[in-house]
């Protein structure tokens, strides 16, 4: 069972400092097309990192190109990683360090929006960045994503 | 919904050629436009029912497949 809004839930319960990226920062803008997993940028701090591994604790988190490796981190781990590759009970998390196209975590979380969710308010990528960020990865399924962003951002220009 | 057409009494929208159809992209715009009505919440649970019942059709096609 994949349950992407309740990974969401869990990392703001847990206080992480992220901005939602990718195909599920698209949807939450109207994209229409459906995503498989949750992209977010974070803080690659312990701090941070320990909240992540905590939000995920009961959901069998593991390195998802080492299923074998359950997920426990160590400071001298959360000093070395770049980005962190999660499989869990209700689906993929990607954590990164940057976003391509955008930069950094401080440059992304410059580049957000707040948007309220039942359980807490969240940032997720403005749609200028998302389609910068999506434009530089430039896989087909990104260009078609593309499309939708600037159609979208037409429609609220319209409105 | 059936949309009134003058000359030919009432029709599917799907009827009309292009409906909706954004000329220079190929995008569904009452597809999109529907989907920006509601919230973000709304739009990412859609996202989780839509993988479930992909998910759900997966399953039914693997067990069709392994029947003898």
């Amino acid at each position: 069972m994949q349950n992407l809004s309740e990974l969401m839930h869990r990392l703001i319960a847990s206080r992480v400092e992220f901005v939602l990226v990718g195909g599920f920062a698209a949807v939450a803008h109207g994209v229409t097309q459906v995503t498989l997993d949750v992209d977010i940028c974070c803080r690659f701090n312990e701090a941070n990192l320990m909240r992540i591994q905590k939000a995920f604790a009961d959901l069998h988190p593991v390195h998802r190109s080492r299923p074998d490796l359950p997920l426990e981190l160590t400071p001298e781990q959360c000093a070395s990683l770049k980005n962190l590759y999660l499989k869990t009970d209700l689906g993929i998390v990607d954590c990164l360090g940057e976003v391509l196209g955008v930069g950094n975590f401080e440059a992304v979380l410059k580049h957000s929006v707040e948007v309220e969710l039942p359980y807490g308010k969240c940032r997720i990528l403005d749609l200028d960045a998302l389609i910068r960020a999506k434009e530089a990865m430039n896989r087909d399924h990104d260009r078609i994503t593309v499309k939708y962003l600037k159609e979208i951002k037409k429609q609220q220009s319209q409105n | 919904m059936p949309k009134k057409n003058d000359k030919a009494g009432m029709v599917l929208k799907e009827a009309s050629p292009a409906y909706g159809v954004s000329a220079d992209s190929d995008i569904d715009l009452s597809l999109l436009r529907d989907n920006l009505a509601k919230t973000p919440w709304e739009r990412m649970q859609a996202n989780d029912d839509a993988l479930n019942f992909a998910e759900s059709l997966r399953t039914a096609m693997e067990k069709r497949h392994a029947k003898p």
